[in-house]
Protein backbone atom coordinates (compact mmCIF):
# COMPACT_ATOMS: atom_id res chain seq x y z
CA UNK A 1 0.00 0.00 0.00
CA UNK A 2 2.67 2.15 0.73
CA UNK A 3 5.37 1.74 -1.92
CA UNK A 4 8.42 3.78 -2.44
CA UNK A 5 8.67 7.29 -0.78
CA UNK A 6 11.75 9.13 -1.93
CA UNK A 7 12.42 11.50 0.78
CA UNK A 8 10.65 14.49 -0.42
CA UNK A 9 7.54 12.37 -0.65
CA UNK A 10 8.14 11.40 2.92
CA UNK A 11 8.48 14.67 4.16
CA UNK A 12 5.01 15.84 2.57
CA UNK A 13 3.80 13.24 4.74
CA UNK A 14 4.33 15.70 8.17
CA UNK A 15 1.08 17.41 7.98
CA UNK A 16 -0.43 13.90 7.28
CA UNK A 17 1.37 12.70 10.12
CA UNK A 18 0.35 15.62 12.66
CA UNK A 19 -3.31 14.88 11.80
CA UNK A 20 -3.42 11.40 12.72
CA UNK A 21 -3.99 10.75 8.89
CA UNK A 22 -1.25 8.26 8.07
CA UNK A 23 -2.18 3.94 7.99
CA UNK A 24 -0.07 2.39 10.07
CA UNK A 25 2.74 1.56 7.68
CA UNK A 26 3.43 4.85 6.37
CA UNK A 27 3.22 6.45 9.93
CA UNK A 28 6.44 4.04 11.36
CA UNK A 29 8.34 5.39 7.80
CA UNK A 30 7.36 8.61 8.60
CA UNK A 31 8.57 8.10 12.19
CA UNK A 32 11.96 6.43 10.75
CA UNK A 33 12.43 9.00 8.62
CA UNK A 34 11.71 11.90 11.67
CA UNK A 35 14.94 10.58 12.96
CA UNK A 36 17.22 10.97 10.23
CA UNK A 37 15.54 14.62 9.54
CA UNK A 38 16.50 17.46 11.08
CA UNK A 39 14.77 19.98 10.18
CA UNK A 40 11.53 17.74 10.87
CA UNK A 41 10.89 17.53 14.68
CA UNK A 42 10.29 21.15 15.07
CA UNK A 43 7.96 21.00 11.90
CA UNK A 44 5.73 18.58 12.94
CA UNK A 45 5.57 20.06 16.39
CA UNK A 46 4.48 22.65 15.35
CA UNK A 47 1.73 20.97 12.89
CA UNK A 48 0.84 19.09 15.96
CA UNK A 49 0.17 22.41 18.14
CA UNK A 50 -1.75 23.80 15.41
CA UNK A 51 -4.06 20.42 15.54
CA UNK A 52 -4.32 20.78 19.27
CA UNK A 53 -5.96 23.91 18.66
CA UNK A 54 -8.63 22.12 17.11
CA UNK A 55 -9.32 19.80 19.81
CA UNK A 56 -8.83 22.54 22.56
CA UNK A 57 -12.05 24.01 20.84
CA UNK A 58 -14.33 20.66 21.43
CA UNK A 59 -14.06 20.72 24.69
CA UNK A 60 -16.68 19.34 26.66
CA UNK A 61 -17.78 18.55 30.39
CA UNK A 62 -16.46 15.48 31.09
CA UNK A 63 -19.59 12.79 33.16
CA UNK A 64 -19.06 12.83 36.62
CA UNK A 65 -19.36 9.02 36.12
CA UNK A 66 -16.06 9.02 34.48
CA UNK A 67 -14.10 10.96 36.82
CA UNK A 68 -15.65 9.09 39.96
CA UNK A 69 -14.13 5.94 37.82
CA UNK A 70 -11.11 6.84 36.58
CA UNK A 71 -10.10 8.32 40.06
CA UNK A 72 -11.26 4.86 41.71
CA UNK A 73 -9.25 3.28 39.01
CA UNK A 74 -5.99 4.98 39.55
CA UNK A 75 -6.02 4.05 43.34
CA UNK A 76 -5.11 0.37 42.25
CA UNK A 77 -3.55 0.58 39.09
CA UNK A 78 -0.02 0.26 39.08
CA UNK A 79 2.30 2.77 36.86
CA UNK A 80 5.39 2.66 34.56
CA UNK A 81 8.27 3.24 35.44
CA UNK A 82 10.20 6.33 33.26
CA UNK A 83 10.93 4.80 29.66
CA UNK A 84 14.24 3.45 28.66
CA UNK A 85 14.04 4.29 25.14
CA UNK A 86 11.45 7.08 23.56
CA UNK A 87 7.87 5.70 22.47
CA UNK A 88 7.27 6.42 19.39
CA UNK A 89 3.75 7.86 20.71
CA UNK A 90 3.55 10.65 21.58
CA UNK A 91 6.85 11.56 21.70
CA UNK A 92 8.62 10.88 18.21
CA UNK A 93 12.16 10.91 19.41
CA UNK A 94 14.00 12.93 21.40
CA UNK A 95 14.17 16.62 20.53
CA UNK A 96 17.74 17.73 18.89
CA UNK A 97 16.55 20.83 16.95
CA UNK A 98 15.58 23.91 18.73
CA UNK A 99 12.46 23.74 20.27
CA UNK A 100 9.56 25.86 20.40
CA UNK A 101 8.92 25.28 24.06
CA UNK A 102 9.13 28.39 26.43
CA UNK A 103 10.74 25.64 28.80
CA UNK A 104 13.86 25.57 27.07
CA UNK A 105 17.11 28.20 27.49
CA UNK A 106 18.02 27.63 23.53
CA UNK A 107 14.49 27.94 22.30
CA UNK A 108 14.17 30.59 19.33
CA UNK A 109 11.47 32.73 20.67
CA UNK A 110 13.78 33.42 23.72
CA UNK A 111 14.52 37.12 22.14
CA UNK A 112 16.33 39.34 24.47
CA UNK A 113 13.79 42.35 24.94
CA UNK A 114 16.95 44.96 23.22
CA UNK A 115 16.00 42.95 19.75
CA UNK A 116 12.38 42.89 19.96
CA UNK A 117 10.94 45.04 17.53
CA UNK A 118 7.53 47.00 16.61
CA UNK A 119 5.79 45.54 19.60
CA UNK A 120 7.46 46.87 22.40
CA UNK A 121 8.65 49.87 20.36
CA UNK A 122 4.87 50.19 19.98
CA UNK A 123 4.05 49.82 23.73
CA UNK A 124 7.01 52.02 24.73
CA UNK A 125 5.97 54.71 22.54
CA UNK A 126 2.50 54.63 23.31
CA UNK A 127 3.06 54.96 27.15
CA UNK A 128 5.29 57.88 26.60
CA UNK A 129 2.63 59.62 24.52
CA UNK A 130 0.30 59.36 27.61
CA UNK A 131 3.01 60.28 30.05
CA UNK A 132 3.76 63.41 28.21
CA UNK A 133 -0.27 64.46 27.79
CA UNK A 134 -1.36 63.92 31.40
CA UNK A 135 -2.11 66.35 33.75
CA UNK A 136 0.31 66.73 36.87
CA UNK A 137 -2.58 65.34 39.23
CA UNK A 138 -2.83 62.08 37.25
CA UNK A 139 0.64 61.63 37.00
CA UNK A 140 0.89 59.56 40.09
CA UNK A 141 -1.54 56.98 39.36
CA UNK A 142 0.81 57.11 35.79
CA UNK A 143 3.22 56.63 37.53
CA UNK A 144 2.12 53.70 39.43
CA UNK A 145 1.02 51.94 36.10
CA UNK A 146 4.44 53.24 34.56
CA UNK A 147 6.20 50.97 37.31
CA UNK A 148 4.33 48.26 36.31
CA UNK A 149 5.01 48.47 32.80
CA UNK A 150 8.98 48.91 33.56
CA UNK A 151 8.67 46.16 35.96
CA UNK A 152 7.54 44.11 32.59
CA UNK A 153 9.63 45.16 30.08
CA UNK A 154 12.54 44.70 32.48
CA UNK A 155 12.29 41.31 32.97
CA UNK A 156 14.89 39.02 31.59
CA UNK A 157 12.00 36.98 29.93
CA UNK A 158 9.72 39.66 28.46
CA UNK A 159 9.53 39.37 25.26
CA UNK A 160 6.60 40.75 22.68
CA UNK A 161 4.11 39.75 20.00
CA UNK A 162 1.81 41.73 17.89
CA UNK A 163 -0.96 40.60 15.58
CA UNK A 164 -3.17 42.50 13.38
CA UNK A 165 -6.06 41.35 11.23
CA UNK A 166 -7.23 42.37 7.94
CA UNK A 167 -8.45 45.69 8.63
CA UNK A 168 -5.61 46.55 10.55
CA UNK A 169 -7.04 45.75 14.07
CA UNK A 170 -4.85 44.16 16.53
CA UNK A 171 -3.20 43.81 19.72
CA UNK A 172 0.31 44.50 20.61
CA UNK A 173 1.55 42.40 23.46
CA UNK A 174 4.56 42.77 25.68
CA UNK A 175 4.95 39.83 28.11
CA UNK A 176 7.16 38.09 30.91
CA UNK A 177 6.21 34.68 31.77
CA UNK A 178 8.10 34.73 35.10
CA UNK A 179 5.82 38.52 35.86
CA UNK A 180 3.05 36.66 35.21
CA UNK A 181 2.15 39.86 33.36
CA UNK A 182 1.48 42.00 30.23
CA UNK A 183 1.75 45.13 28.79
CA UNK A 184 -1.16 45.18 26.14
CA UNK A 185 -1.67 48.12 23.85
CA UNK A 186 -4.46 48.05 21.23
CA UNK A 187 -3.80 49.58 17.68
CA UNK A 188 -6.44 50.19 15.04
CA UNK A 189 -9.23 48.90 17.46
CA UNK A 190 -11.07 52.70 16.68
CA UNK A 191 -14.37 52.94 19.05
CA UNK A 192 -16.78 51.12 19.32
CA UNK A 193 -19.88 52.56 18.29
CA UNK A 194 -22.79 54.01 20.34
CA UNK A 195 -21.71 53.38 24.30
CA UNK A 196 -19.79 50.55 23.51
CA UNK A 197 -16.01 49.59 24.35
CA UNK A 198 -13.29 47.59 23.74
CA UNK A 199 -12.55 44.70 26.59
CA UNK A 200 -9.98 42.63 27.42
CA UNK A 201 -9.83 39.01 27.88
CA UNK A 202 -7.44 36.29 28.66
CA UNK A 203 -8.54 32.95 27.54
CA UNK A 204 -7.83 30.00 29.71
CA UNK A 205 -8.20 26.16 28.61
CA UNK A 206 -10.23 25.36 31.22
CA UNK A 207 -12.35 27.97 32.94
CA UNK A 208 -14.57 31.19 31.77
CA UNK A 209 -12.20 33.99 30.14
CA UNK A 210 -11.18 36.84 32.72
CA UNK A 211 -11.32 40.10 32.05
CA UNK A 212 -8.43 42.12 32.19
CA UNK A 213 -10.01 45.20 31.98
CA UNK A 214 -11.27 47.88 29.33
CA UNK A 215 -8.66 49.07 26.23
CA UNK A 216 -9.24 53.07 25.20
CA UNK A 217 -7.43 54.08 22.01
CA UNK A 218 -3.52 53.03 22.49
CA UNK A 219 -3.23 53.76 26.62
CA UNK A 220 -1.30 50.23 27.63
CA UNK A 221 -3.31 48.04 29.60
CA UNK A 222 -1.52 45.66 32.43
CA UNK A 223 -2.72 42.33 32.93
CA UNK A 224 -1.54 40.85 36.18
CA UNK A 225 -1.51 37.42 37.56
CA UNK A 226 -1.16 35.39 34.39
CA UNK A 227 -0.52 31.66 35.00
CA UNK A 228 1.76 29.97 32.11
CA UNK A 229 -1.77 28.41 31.17
CA UNK A 230 -2.66 31.90 29.22
CA UNK A 231 -3.85 30.76 26.20
CA UNK A 232 -4.78 33.88 24.75
CA UNK A 233 -5.72 37.32 24.42
CA UNK A 234 -9.04 38.12 23.27
CA UNK A 235 -10.83 41.94 22.61
CA UNK A 236 -14.64 41.71 22.34
CA UNK A 237 -16.85 44.63 21.83
CA UNK A 238 -19.50 45.24 24.96
CA UNK A 239 -21.71 47.54 26.68
CA UNK A 240 -20.23 50.86 28.52
CA UNK A 241 -18.44 49.34 31.60
CA UNK A 242 -17.79 46.08 30.31
CA UNK A 243 -19.39 42.75 30.89
CA UNK A 244 -18.70 40.23 33.20
CA UNK A 245 -18.23 37.37 30.41
CA UNK A 246 -17.45 38.33 26.60
CA UNK A 247 -21.06 39.00 25.35
CA UNK A 248 -20.04 38.71 21.60
CA UNK A 249 -17.33 36.98 19.55
CA UNK A 250 -14.01 38.30 19.26
CA UNK A 251 -13.09 41.14 16.88
CA UNK A 252 -8.87 40.19 17.78
CA UNK A 253 -7.18 37.25 19.23
CA UNK A 254 -3.75 36.64 19.82
CA UNK A 255 -2.20 33.82 21.28
CA UNK A 256 0.56 33.84 23.92
CA UNK A 257 2.77 31.37 22.98
CA UNK A 258 5.40 33.10 21.49
CA UNK A 259 5.73 35.13 24.62
CA UNK A 260 6.20 32.23 27.29
CA UNK A 261 3.00 31.29 28.06
CA UNK A 262 0.32 28.54 26.53
CA UNK A 263 -0.09 25.94 28.82
CA UNK B 1 -0.41 24.69 38.92
CA UNK B 2 -0.25 23.75 35.61
CA UNK B 3 -0.43 20.84 33.77
CA UNK B 4 3.38 20.09 33.06
CA UNK B 5 4.06 20.68 36.76
CA UNK B 6 1.21 18.21 37.55
CA UNK B 7 2.62 15.62 35.23
CA UNK B 8 5.40 15.39 36.99
CA UNK B 9 4.09 14.76 40.11
CA UNK B 10 1.79 12.63 38.78
CA UNK B 11 5.08 10.31 37.36
CA UNK B 12 5.98 10.14 40.67
CA UNK B 13 2.44 8.37 42.21
CA UNK B 14 0.69 12.15 43.40
CA UNK B 15 -2.83 10.63 43.18
CA UNK B 16 -3.85 14.25 44.87
CA UNK B 17 -1.58 15.91 41.51
CA UNK B 18 -3.69 13.36 39.69
CA UNK B 19 -7.08 14.56 40.45
CA UNK B 20 -6.14 18.53 39.85
CA UNK B 21 -4.77 17.53 36.51
CA UNK B 22 -8.00 15.11 35.67
CA UNK B 23 -9.48 18.50 36.85
CA UNK B 24 -7.71 20.30 33.63
CA UNK B 25 -7.68 17.90 30.97
CA UNK B 26 -10.75 15.55 31.62
CA UNK B 27 -13.04 18.39 29.54
CA UNK B 28 -10.67 18.76 26.40
CA UNK B 29 -10.16 14.87 26.15
CA UNK B 30 -13.56 13.90 26.68
CA UNK B 31 -14.61 16.95 24.13
CA UNK B 32 -11.83 15.81 21.99
CA UNK B 33 -12.80 11.90 21.60
CA UNK B 34 -16.50 12.72 21.39
CA UNK B 35 -16.13 14.58 18.51
CA UNK B 36 -14.41 11.45 16.67
CA UNK B 37 -15.87 9.00 18.26
CA UNK B 38 -18.94 10.01 18.19
CA UNK B 39 -21.18 7.28 20.09
CA UNK B 40 -21.13 8.35 23.74
CA UNK B 41 -20.91 5.14 25.34
CA UNK B 42 -17.21 4.06 23.47
CA UNK B 43 -16.11 7.92 24.06
CA UNK B 44 -16.77 7.58 27.77
CA UNK B 45 -14.98 4.21 27.15
CA UNK B 46 -11.97 5.64 25.01
CA UNK B 47 -11.55 8.85 27.39
CA UNK B 48 -11.30 7.02 30.48
CA UNK B 49 -8.69 4.77 28.45
CA UNK B 50 -6.57 7.99 27.69
CA UNK B 51 -7.08 8.89 30.73
CA UNK B 52 -5.84 6.19 32.38
CA UNK B 53 -3.36 6.08 30.53
CA UNK B 54 -2.10 9.69 31.41
CA UNK B 55 -1.86 7.89 34.85
CA UNK B 56 -0.29 4.69 33.86
CA UNK B 57 2.56 6.71 31.56
CA UNK B 58 2.77 10.23 32.84
CA UNK B 59 6.47 9.45 33.21
CA UNK B 60 7.17 9.59 29.21
CA UNK B 61 5.85 13.24 29.16
CA UNK B 62 8.78 15.19 28.47
CA UNK B 63 8.70 18.94 28.72
CA UNK B 64 11.29 19.76 26.21
CA UNK B 65 8.97 18.35 23.38
CA UNK B 66 5.97 19.96 23.86
CA UNK B 67 3.45 21.34 25.95
CA UNK B 68 1.42 18.78 28.34
CA UNK B 69 -1.96 19.82 27.15
CA UNK B 70 -0.48 19.06 23.39
CA UNK B 71 0.98 15.69 24.28
CA UNK B 72 -2.55 14.71 26.57
CA UNK B 73 -4.21 16.08 23.50
CA UNK B 74 -2.36 13.81 21.12
CA UNK B 75 -2.53 10.90 23.39
CA UNK B 76 -6.45 11.42 22.61
CA UNK B 77 -6.84 11.41 19.70
CA UNK B 78 -4.67 8.98 18.36
CA UNK B 79 -6.91 6.93 20.70
CA UNK B 80 -9.48 7.99 19.40
CA UNK B 81 -9.10 7.56 15.70
CA UNK B 82 -7.81 4.09 16.48
CA UNK B 83 -11.00 3.49 17.56
CA UNK B 84 -12.94 4.92 15.11
CA UNK B 85 -11.00 3.00 12.13
CA UNK B 86 -11.08 -0.32 14.28
CA UNK B 87 -14.86 0.05 14.33
CA UNK B 88 -14.66 1.11 10.29
CA UNK B 89 -13.04 -2.00 9.35
CA UNK B 90 -14.35 -4.44 11.38
CA UNK B 91 -17.82 -2.65 10.23
CA UNK B 92 -18.92 -3.02 13.31
CA UNK B 93 -21.34 0.55 12.90
CA UNK B 94 -21.26 2.29 10.00
CA UNK B 95 -20.33 6.17 10.45
CA UNK B 96 -22.37 8.29 8.47
CA UNK B 97 -20.42 8.13 5.97
CA UNK B 98 -22.52 10.90 4.06
CA UNK B 99 -21.21 13.36 6.66
CA UNK B 100 -21.59 16.88 4.59
CA UNK B 101 -18.50 17.48 2.73
CA UNK B 102 -19.17 20.75 2.36
CA UNK B 103 -19.93 22.40 5.51
CA UNK B 104 -17.37 22.71 8.63
CA UNK B 105 -18.02 19.11 10.39
CA UNK B 106 -17.99 20.76 13.96
CA UNK B 107 -21.82 21.44 13.84
CA UNK B 108 -23.18 18.20 16.18
CA UNK B 109 -21.42 18.85 19.29
CA UNK B 110 -21.36 22.50 19.10
CA UNK B 111 -24.01 23.39 21.07
CA UNK B 112 -22.97 21.15 24.12
CA UNK B 113 -19.42 22.23 24.08
CA UNK B 114 -18.42 25.21 26.92
CA UNK B 115 -14.93 25.80 24.83
CA UNK B 116 -16.99 29.29 24.41
CA UNK B 117 -14.79 32.52 22.39
CA UNK B 118 -11.93 29.77 22.01
CA UNK B 119 -14.59 27.71 19.67
CA UNK B 120 -16.25 30.58 18.58
CA UNK B 121 -12.45 31.74 17.01
CA UNK B 122 -11.50 28.25 15.95
CA UNK B 123 -14.76 28.16 13.80
CA UNK B 124 -14.27 31.31 12.49
CA UNK B 125 -10.58 30.50 11.40
CA UNK B 126 -11.94 27.23 9.46
CA UNK B 127 -14.50 29.39 7.64
CA UNK B 128 -11.90 31.52 6.52
CA UNK B 129 -9.83 28.22 5.19
CA UNK B 130 -10.81 27.37 1.28
CA UNK B 131 -13.15 24.81 1.32
CA UNK B 132 -10.76 21.52 0.54
CA UNK B 133 -8.14 22.78 2.73
CA UNK B 134 -10.97 22.49 5.54
CA UNK B 135 -12.97 19.85 4.26
CA UNK B 136 -8.91 17.85 4.18
CA UNK B 137 -8.57 19.18 8.03
CA UNK B 138 -11.49 18.05 9.16
CA UNK B 139 -12.32 14.94 8.05
CA UNK B 140 -8.70 13.92 8.99
CA UNK B 141 -9.17 15.31 12.57
CA UNK B 142 -12.42 15.15 13.47
CA UNK B 143 -13.87 12.58 11.77
CA UNK B 144 -10.59 10.42 11.84
CA UNK B 145 -9.96 9.67 8.22
CA UNK B 146 -6.69 8.60 6.82
CA UNK B 147 -5.43 11.20 4.08
CA UNK B 148 -5.72 8.28 1.37
CA UNK B 149 -9.53 7.98 2.62
CA UNK B 150 -9.92 11.84 2.92
CA UNK B 151 -8.48 11.68 -1.13
CA UNK B 152 -11.10 9.22 -1.70
CA UNK B 153 -14.07 11.19 -0.67
CA UNK B 154 -12.85 14.13 -2.20
CA UNK B 155 -11.94 12.91 -5.83
CA UNK B 156 -8.36 14.37 -5.04
CA UNK B 157 -5.04 13.28 -6.09
CA UNK B 158 -2.88 11.80 -2.66
CA UNK B 159 -0.81 14.59 -3.14
CA UNK B 160 -3.14 17.51 -3.57
CA UNK B 161 -4.68 16.62 -0.01
CA UNK B 162 -1.24 16.07 1.52
CA UNK B 163 -0.70 19.87 0.48
CA UNK B 164 -4.06 20.92 1.73
CA UNK B 165 -3.50 19.44 5.06
CA UNK B 166 -0.40 21.43 5.34
CA UNK B 167 -1.52 24.61 4.26
CA UNK B 168 -4.85 24.34 5.70
CA UNK B 169 -3.10 24.18 9.12
CA UNK B 170 -0.61 26.89 8.45
CA UNK B 171 -3.83 29.27 7.74
CA UNK B 172 -5.49 28.03 10.38
CA UNK B 173 -1.78 28.97 12.59
CA UNK B 174 -1.85 32.19 11.23
CA UNK B 175 -5.61 33.17 11.71
CA UNK B 176 -5.48 31.81 15.32
CA UNK B 177 -2.92 34.12 15.96
CA UNK B 178 -0.07 31.06 16.58
CA UNK B 179 2.71 33.42 16.07
CA UNK B 180 5.56 31.13 14.81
Amino acid sequence: MTGFFRRGDLHSLAAPYALDALEPPEHKRFEKHLKRCDSCPAEVRALREDAVRLAWSTAAPAPAALRDRVLTAVRTTPQEPAPVRPEPLPRARPERSPSRGRRSPFAPFLIPLASTTAAAALVVAALFGVQASRAQDELAQERAQAREIAHVLAAPDARSTAGRDAEGQGIAVVASASRRAAVVTGSGLGTPAGERVHQLWLMRPEGKPRSLGLLAGDTPLVATGLGTNAISLAVTIEPAGGSPQPTTAPVVQLALKSVGFGE
Amino acid sequence: MEADELLVLVAAGDQKAFEDLYGLVSGPVFGLVRRVVRDPAQSEEVAQEVLLELWRSAARYDPGRGTALAWVLTLAHRRAVDRVRSARAAGERELRMARRANGPAFDQVAEEVEAGLEREWVRRCLDRLTALQRQSVTLAYYDGYTYREVAERLSLPLGTVKTRMRDGLTRLRDCLGGVA
